[in-house]
């Protein structure tokens, strides 16, 4: 997956089922334009800044963010591979329960006009 | 996600041998209408359950790797682990008791016998009742018993 593509998928995880007026709203990006990004179209660098600083505004929310980043950078140094996949196993298992009680999240291009 | 969050788990009781809708199903299992239908989807989707688009069945031809996946010891732990915290975290009628206890030889072995008894009573119970009270209104019951240093060990051990 090239990067512009982890960036719509990574904003559309945090704003699922968002309409593409809404995403050129909270962006700041034209609907037209938004339309031909989800289409594939190349993003330039100050789109996809917008689309980061979205997604960051949005972890900065929760502050234990952070925290979980800075004890996992301590955790992979410290735990042993078998701990590690503990965590990661449980980690995934919230999830796997968090996606199945949220909309599916659209990720074609269709989709989200539909939407 | 290796073996089967509860969440799955709990369909796939619902379903045992049988063939069910979806309406049936739900239910059954008591999950959001939503929730559950997402996770029959997933479930399609690993093959772990078929459909005719109207009632849904397990797969009979599940690989042994599969079934390991699914009814694996790790997968187990991590089922018990995941309703023992909702347990836990349970904000209505909570029942849950944790404590250190100091025993004798003779009230350990007494302990044990009851809780033999306990499991006789439940198994008991269960056998009554499984054909008459959905799985949805099933109670989740788990104890356990550990001496303190063997347990604070196996914590630094990190095992």
């Amino acid at each position: 997956m090239n990067l512009q593509k982890k960036t719509i998928t990574r904003y559309r995880q945090f704003f699922p089922g968002e309409t593409l007026r809404e995403t050129s709203s909270r962006t700041g990006i034209q609907i037209t334009r938004i339309f031909r990004l989800f289409g594939g179209k190349t993003m330039k660098v100050t789109e996809m800044e917008a689309f980061e600083k979205v997604v960051s505004d949005r972890i900065a929310e929760s502050p234990n963010f952070s925290r979980l980043n800075e004890v996992l950078e301590e955790a992979s140094a410290l735990l042993t591979n078998e701990e590690l996949g503990n965590l990661t196993a449980y980690v995934k298992r919230k999830l796997v329960a968090k996606s199945y009680s949220r909309m599916y999240i659209r990720q074609t291009f269709n989709d989200a006009i539909i939407a | 996600m290796k073996g089967l969050s509860s969440l799955e788990r709990i369909v796939l009781e619902c379903l045992g041998k049988n063939t069910l809708t979806y309406e049936e199903i739900q239910g059954q299992s008591g999950l959001h209408e939503n929730v559950c239908f997402n996770i029959l989807q997933a479930l399609i989707i690993r093959s772990i359950l078929t459909t005719d688009g109207v009632r849904y069945r397990m797969s009979e031809n599940l690989s042994p790797l599969m079934l390991e996946e699914i009814n694996g010891m790790d997968a187990k732990i991590a089922e018990s682990l995941e309703m023992i915290e909702a347990v836990v975290e349970n904000k209505g009628q909570r029942v849950f008791r944790f404590q250190k206890i100091a025993m004798d030889t003779r009230d350990e072995k007494i302990f044990l016998a009851m809780l033999s008894n306990l499991e006789s009573f439940l198994i008991d119970a269960h056998k009554k009742a499984q054909s008459s009270v959905p799985l949805k209104e099933r109670k989740v019951v788990f104890w356990g018993v550990g001496e303190v240093q063997s347990l604070m060990n196996q914590i630094v051990m990190g095992n």
